[in-house]
């Protein structure tokens, strides 16, 4: 059965629909609520921002340091870095 | 996984390489200093290495070494009360004295090299809306729209029950929405 206009999408139904992840029934709510529609384009919009937020690197060398100070197990159990 | 069980250099430095980007973005987000988050990367990954003996692999494994990321993010934070600085000041100053005192100043004078690179990646109105988040609130979005983690993973490696996840996400979005759109207006 169709969802009737009044049953608004809850918050977790919204970042569902902004990530495309919405079933197709609950979906058809937005046809008829400009409300949920709003709220979900502002939402996608956001969500689509934060997607896109680049990873950093941290500086050359990043993996050597780490090993520097990491105990290495030898074949006889004890530890080497 | 196994291989690095079993103590393999190679395998230890195949996971430092692929998890390196992701662990070192959460924390420089947190801690939003690129020289204090190298550090504090570099400690999560010695603990991850010299402590993978104890991993239990009925977890999965990006959510133990986000969890001793967030972890050590955290330390840092409570140590040095970073939370309470934000590009906009102290949220817990009084006066507008002691905001502005407790501003980070974006492109003033006297910037080292590192400085420029730390604002211009950290500089825009997206990151500074992040900026403005409480600790917990940063860690939930970043986890859960940079990383992709599943809410479950992200109550895991948060220690926090399912339902504060998801109550923390909701208020972070709303808060991200309102800072990006009064910027608008």
């Amino acid at each position: 059965m169709r969802p009737q206009p009044a049953q608004h999408l809850t918050s977790e139904e919204i970042e569902l629909w902004a990530q495309g992840l919405l079933g197709a029934a609950r979906a058809m709510h937005l046809a008829d609520c400009s409300l949920c529609l709003a709220e979900g384009e502002r939402e996608r919009k956001l969500v689509l921002t934060l997607a896109q937020l680049p990873r950093f690197a941290p500086a050359g060398g990043f993996t050597d340091r780490v090993m520097a100070r990491v105990r290495i197990p030898t074949p006889s159990g004890e530890f080497h870095s | 996984m196994a291989w690095a069980k079993d103590g393999h250099e190679a395998a230890f430095r195949e996971l430092v390489r692929r998890y390196e980007r992701p662990i070192f973005s959460l924390i420089y987000r947190m801690v939003r200093d690129r020289a204090l988050a190298e550090d504090l990367a570099q400690e999560t990954f010695v603990k991850v290495l010299n402590g993978i003996k104890t991993y239990r692999p009925e977890f999965k494994f990006s959510s133990w070494i986000f969890k001793i990321a967030n972890n050590v993010a955290i330390d840092q934070l409570r140590r040095r009360s970073l939370e309470t600085l934000s590009l906009d000041g102290s949220p817990h100053a009084t006066t507008a004295e002691e905001r502005a005192a407790t501003e980070l100043q974006l492109g003033s004078g006297g910037e080292t090299p590192l400085d420029e690179v730390q604002n211009r990646e950290l500089g825009t109105a997206i990151e500074r809306a992040i900026a403005r988040l409480r600790p917990s609130y940063r860690a939930c979005i970043m986890l859960r729209h940079v990383e992709g983690h599943s809410y479950e993973e992200i109550a895991q490696i948060l220690d926090l029950p399912l339902g504060t996840v998801k109550t923390y996400i909701h208020r972070a979005r709303n808060e991200l929405r309102e800072y990006l759109e009064d910027r608008r207006e």
